[in-house]
């Protein structure tokens, strides 16, 4: 009962304070108008709508002296706490679930950026590279993602084209070069005679540790891995019929 | 009302800048506050200003708000308010004897002539009564923000502004409750 009128008591007290006439908020409760009354009066007797306030001049006086003994109090560094406490103040303001999306969001996409950049001015570097040169794997890697996202049968052929002829350049490159390096290529047998295959025009030497699959044979699509060497020959590892 | 976290820290590393904020945020209302409870201007001028004093000397002594910015200041001004007060207890008349004699006028004019009354009726009410008040009526603020600087619930305060209105109101004359 004291909880209840307490709180009817403020709620008055706030509709008093909002300019309401008394009478008018002692209708809204007429079972406690009786009670109400004198306290409501009391209230508004104690209500000061237009403080006084300090002369202007005793004000500024009395702020010279105060900041005379402020300018008088010793400097005091930030211990380490002091820096850990504000840096966590700042960190909980910040930590609203908007504030992390947004964050998230800024992160994401300067990473994707960053990323996306990245890529394209080394693929763009890497476009001439050959065989043993630092940025070739970063060549192979972006041909491999343009097959990925190949979604056709067709796209997807003639770009498997598109890149054995660039094997078949960089073969080419490197014998003009003199440079050896690991290398990859496909194309049609055109000649066996005895160790020596002439693939896609490529003249290729098959060893005794030649790994040969498929028993390939004339017009046959074969796919090497070799080795070429300083002198020009290419010594095949590998030999795969493929078609 | 609220309490600037920021500014409190700022303090206590003695920032000058800070320092000076703090008197031209709290000044006015400090003075309001010790003005209601005193009905003296004057004094009430002294007092805000030794509150701010007092703030320097706790920093001076290593013991700053911990904190409550606001709740501190409220609390030495009302120590100091209450101090004043009990210095003077023997030069105030009896609220007995302030009770006007003259015959009712209109409510408001009526009404008026009370203030002096009820003002020094406040005085016979308990600290946190008066502490109440002030804050309230005085200054005008909500439940929640009294509560904040009392450092108290806003039930416990509903409690004491009740008991305090109920005391003052018997020196509402009665005259004005059978007007409604």
């Amino acid at each position: 009962m004291t909880d209840r009128f307490e709180s009817i008591l403020d709620e008055s007290i706030s509709a008093l304070q909002a300019g309401v006439p008394i009478e008018e908020i002692l209708a809204e409760v007429p079972d406690y108008a009786s009670e109400l009354r004198p306290l409501l009066y009391a209230a508004m007797v104690l209500a000061d709508p237009n403080p006084e306030l300090a002369p202007e001049e005793r004000k500024a006086a009395l702020q010279a002296k105060y900041m005379s003994q402020v300018a008088e109090l010793p400097p005091v560094l930030p211990t380490f706490g002091n820096k850990a406490q504000a840096v966590f103040r700042i960190m909980r303001r910040r930590l609203t679930p908007k504030t992390v999306l947004n964050d998230l969001i800024t992160v994401t996409i300067t990473i994707f950026l960053t990323l996306a950049m990245t890529a394209l001015i080394l693929s763009y570097a890497a476009a001439n590279s050959l065989p043993g040169d630092f940025l070739y794997g970063v060549k192979r890697i972006s041909e491999n993602v343009q097959l990925t996202f190949a979604f056709s049968a067709e796209r997807r052929t003639a770009l498997e084209d598109t890149f054995n002829q660039r094997r078949l350049d960089e073969i080419e490159e490197l014998i003009q070069q003199n440079r050896a390096a690991v290398v990859k290529f496909k194309g049609a047998l055109n000649t066996k005679v005895e160790n020596l295959w002439i693939i896609e025009g490529i003249t290729v030497v098959i060893s005794n540790d030649t790994l040969i699959e498929g028993d390939p044979q004339e017009n046959d699509m074969v796919e090497v891995i070799g080795l070429l060497r300083t002198n020009n020959v290419l010594v095949a590892d590998t030999v795969k019929k493929i078609r | 009302m609220k309490d600037d976290l920021s500014l409190l820290e700022r303090i206590k590393l003695h920032d000058q800048q800070a320092l000076a904020e703090v008197y031209d945020r709290y000044f006015d209302q400090l003075y309001y506050y010790i003005n209601y409870r005193l009905g003296d201007s004057e004094a009430a001028a002294d007092l805000a200003g030794e509150v701010f004093l007092a703030l320097v000397q706790a920093l001076k002594n290593g013991k700053p708000p911990k904190t409550s910015l606001t709740g501190w200041l409220y609390a030495v001004a009302r120590n100091l308010a209450a101090d004043h007060i009990k210095k003077q207890v023997r030069t105030v008349p009896l609220v007995e004897d302030l009770v006007a004699d003259e015959p009712p006028l209109t409510d408001r004019a009526y009404l008026a002539q009370l203030v002096p009354t009820l003002k020094m009726a406040l005085r016979k009410l308990t600290e946190d009564q008066q502490h109440v008040i002030a804050l309230r009526f005085g200054q005008g603020l909500s439940l929640a923000e009294t509560a904040q600087i009392m450092d108290k619930s806003v039930g416990a305060i509903k409690a004491l502004q009740h008991r305090a209105l109920a005391s003052l109101a018997r020196f509402i004359p009665a005259e004005v409750n059978d007007d409604g």
